[in-house]
């Protein structure tokens, strides 16, 4: 990255015509995107920032940069807590790659390590509810939202798009998968009804989210946002494999799911329907084998030999099981 | 004949070298790569002694698709069984402690 015509360009963008960049280093996480802390200084101030942009690896589903930082900005308008975002750069001649500067917030993302601790995120109950809340938040942005063009009309019916789209990536993978073809086709024979579409985040789990003991400070990676059903986002923070072993702990490997749900009712006034939880907590074990086989394809193919992708794709026959733990179940 | 020990027995015991000796002298930003390679050895260790899963029959997934099998059909239970073997197999190479994890 050149330096120096990056700090050309944050003191164009800030207004800070003396900016200096004082350290940059690259913060850890990201097989799609790559974050770099940036501490800056000019007469009289100074200021913690990230910039985020694309490392090697673009999986096709996830939104370009000028497209998450469109989702920050309505984000944050709506009380979601994101780290503020401040500025926009789409001229590929400044850095390489199109990249967006927000406000550098305190905290980690570890979701192996949030589940085992009671004192993070201001401890178990606390920020189960939090999420809730924060889902509630998300939730409340409804279509049509003229800044968000690139979401596309709203699904007439989210779930059954949603078995659409995983049958034709399906179609489109080397090997025929015969257990994820028993989920869906579960899905397909117990979808509800269709409700009114709202803003779904599609990876609120606890590995986007970032906490101090104190509490929530951000919830992360957006690019899979689109328009959806609001079950979506409760099924994929309940499913299974983002528990990382708590099972127990049904809410994201947290806390409970009454206690989510309570607190997710109360901040939005609609019910989370307990069923309609479950079908689309079957959904996410089915959309993320899905990701996960792409992801090893990316190996396998030769388009980005990775140690971390090749395993991933072992992460596949588990999720599998899972997903014939849940047809057995709501079939028993 | 091929030389013993064979690939499970080299694997294993280079696994846990690493996991043993150096992986508590590694530097903790280098520990997370050290553990991915000792889950892989551990997975290539367990497919080389593996027998082949079962075969998948033809058309098997797009017969669920269709519908064939579902749920009072004839072919519904012997479909879910032959799943569970098939997705247990696989389970045993690529990810043991899934059968075991107690029911979410």
């Amino acid at each position: 990255m050149d330096e120096l015509r990056l700090t050309d360009w944050l003191r164009q963008a800030s207004g800070q015509p003396h900016l200096v960049i004082r350290q940059r280093w690259l913060l850890a996480g990201g097989a799609i995107q790559q974050n770099w802390a940036l501490d800056v200084s000019w007469p009289g101030g100074e200021a913690a920032w990230v910039l985020r942009t694309d490392s090697a690896a673009v999986l096709d589903v996830s939104l370009p940069r000028a497209a998450e930082y469109a989702l920050l900005r309505v984000a944050f308008a709506a009380g979601v807590t994101v780290p503020e975002p401040l500025f926009l750069c789409e001229d590929l001649s400044v850095t390489g790659a199109p990249f967006f500067v927000m406000r550098r917030v305190a905290g980690i993302t570890a979701g192996h390590r949030l589940v085992k601790s009671d004192t993070a995120g201001g401890g178990r109950h606390a920020l189960v509810r939090r999420l809730g809340e924060e889902l509630a938040r998300i939730h409340a942005i409804r279509p049509p939202r003229p800044e968000l063009p690139f979401l596309g009309a709203p699904p007439e019916d989210a779930g059954l798009a949603f078995i659409a789209a995983s049958r034709a990536a399906l179609d489109r993978q080397r090997e025929p998968r015969p257990v994820l073809e028993w989920g869906l086709r579960h899905l397909e024979l117990t979808a509800p009804a269709p409700l009114p579409a709202v803003l779904c985040h599609n990876d609120f789990r606890t590995g986007n989210l970032m906490v101090t003991e104190a509490g929530l400070t951000a919830v992360l990676d957006w690019e899979f946002a689109a328009w959806g059903d609001p079950h979506a986002d409760l099924g994929w923070l309940c499913a299974p494999c983002w528990r990382f072993g708590n099972f127990l702990r049904e809410a994201g490997g947290i806390g409970d799911r009454a206690e989510l749900y309570a607190a997710y009712e109360a901040a939005s006034g609609t019910r989370a329907e307990p069923a309609r939880v479950r079908w689309w907590e079957l959904a996410a074990t089915i959309r993320w084998a899905l990701i996960a086989i792409d992801q090893a394809e990316r190996h396998i193919s030769g388009t980005e030999r990775s140690l971390e992708l090749a395993l991933t794709g072992h992460l596949v026959p588990g999720l599998e099981w899972e997903v014939l733990d849940m047809v057995e179940a709501a079939n028993a | 004949m091929l030389e013993k020990p064979d690939a499970g027995d080299l694997l294993a015991t280079a696994r846990s070298l690493l996991l043993h000796a150096l992986l508590p002298a590694l530097p903790e930003a280098l520990q997370f790569q050290a553990r991915m390679i000792a889950n892989a050895m551990g997975i290539a260790e367990r497919a080389s002694e593996a027998a082949a899963a079962p075969e998948i029959a033809p058309g098997l997934a797009a017969g669920i698709r269709a519908g064939l099998h579902d749920p009072g059909s004839a072919t519904h239970a012997a479909t879910a069984q032959a799943l569970r073997a098939l997705t247990r197999a696989r389970c045993a190479v690529s990810a043991p402690r899934s059968l075991q994890a107690p029911q979410g």
